[in-house]
């Protein structure tokens, strides 16, 4: 009889997921944290981030792009629920522009408008038309401020 | 006709980077990549200085942080519904053989072209091409000695007639 052994493909995940938790675990639990900021919710979430990888791996083209765009693009799956509800929770002004803090001191270099952009983009999830919305502003002219966002922070990196 | 310096300084790929891209962006930025290797080697550069960023903001996890994910990989490694994965064959096929339920099976994966097999097999077919050489030794040891007996039979079988002929 034909059977798929379904614990060795198990096993076999196990063993990448390991590789993959060695070379990006301190990035994803950095980048996390930089969301949340607090420890525990971070450790929390980069386990769950990694037990869901464990079950949904063969789903995930890793040949497609580089392993650390692809875990990240995976994680804010993940942590769109925590978006979803610090939003509901946290009603914003949409004339006010939340800045966010991070560790990453190239960050001062950017304007608010740059870090706002920059930073709904990368921490918040937030997709390109939901930002031109909310800043009244096109989305070529939003893309542009992340451009120039992103360019000052790898200048100076 | 797109002109691709203007793609490039968009600022689409950074969108797509950052996991921000629609699909259809997504589509389209591929297709680009594919096509053109200035999307491609922004696309990389963009790609490496992201994964640098995140490197230098990088809180090492506390060892937990691995149990809990290992434990929790564990439970599904041996957890019985992961054996429900199981190619059901017609009754005929099935020889009462359910039973058995360890890992000494072919593994068959029906969506890939690739077939995971026993690692026993790999033994049985080198000890088989061993037996094979081995045989394919002896047949033409044999062989050769077979000619070589007939030869030495024609030369006696020639002898004899010339001593008959010459009595």
């Amino acid at each position: 009889m034909l059977k798929v052994d379904k614990q060795a493909l198990l096993r076999d995940t196990h063993v990448d997921i390991r590789g993959i938790y060695n070379k990006y675990a301190g990035m994803l639990l950095g980048y996390i944290f930089e969301i949340v900021k607090d420890h525990d919710l971070a450790e929390e979430y980069l386990v769950r981030i990694f037990n869901d990888l464990n079950k949904q791996f063969s789903e995930v083209d890793w040949d497609d792009t580089n392993t650390w765009c692809q875990l990240l693009r995976f994680a804010k799956k993940v942590l769109a629920e925590y978006h979803m509800a610090s939003r509901n929770c946290a009603p914003r002004s949409p004339a006010v522009l939340v800045v966010h803090n991070t560790r990453h001191e190239n960050f001062n270099h950017l304007n608010d408008e740059q870090k706002k952009v920059f930073c709904d983009v990368y921490y918040n999830g937030k997709g390109i038309t939901e930002i031109s919305t909310e800043l009244n502003q096109t989305e070529a002219v939003i893309r542009k401020t992340l451009k120039e966002a992103f360019a000052i922070i790898r200048k100076g990196d | 006709m797109i002109k691709i310096n203007e793609y490039i300084e968009s600022g689409i790929l950074e969108t797509y980077v950052l996991g921000s891209a629609s699909e259809a962006e997504v589509r389209e930025l591929l297709y680009f990549k594919e096509k053109y290797p200035e999307v491609e080697q922004a696309l990389f550069s963009l790609e490496t200085d992201l994964e640098r960023i995140a490197l230098r903001m990088a809180v090492p996890p506390p060892p937990h942080v691995w149990y809990k994910i290992e434990s929790e990989i564990n439970e599904l490694v041996t957890a019985p519904h992961a054996d429900a994965l199981t190619i059901k064959l017609p009754p005929g096929n099935s020889k009462g053989k359910e039973g058995k339920k360890n890992s000494q099976f072919l593994d068959v994966d029906a969506s890939s072209s690739h077939m995971r097999i026993h690692k026993i097999w790999r033994l049985i077919l080198i000890g088989l091409f061993v037996l094979g050489k081995i045989f394919l030794g002896f047949a033409i040891f044999f062989f050769l000695e077979n000619r070589k007996l007939k030869e030495e039979l024609q030369e006696l079988k020639t002898e004899l007639k010339v001593e008959k002929s010459v009595k």
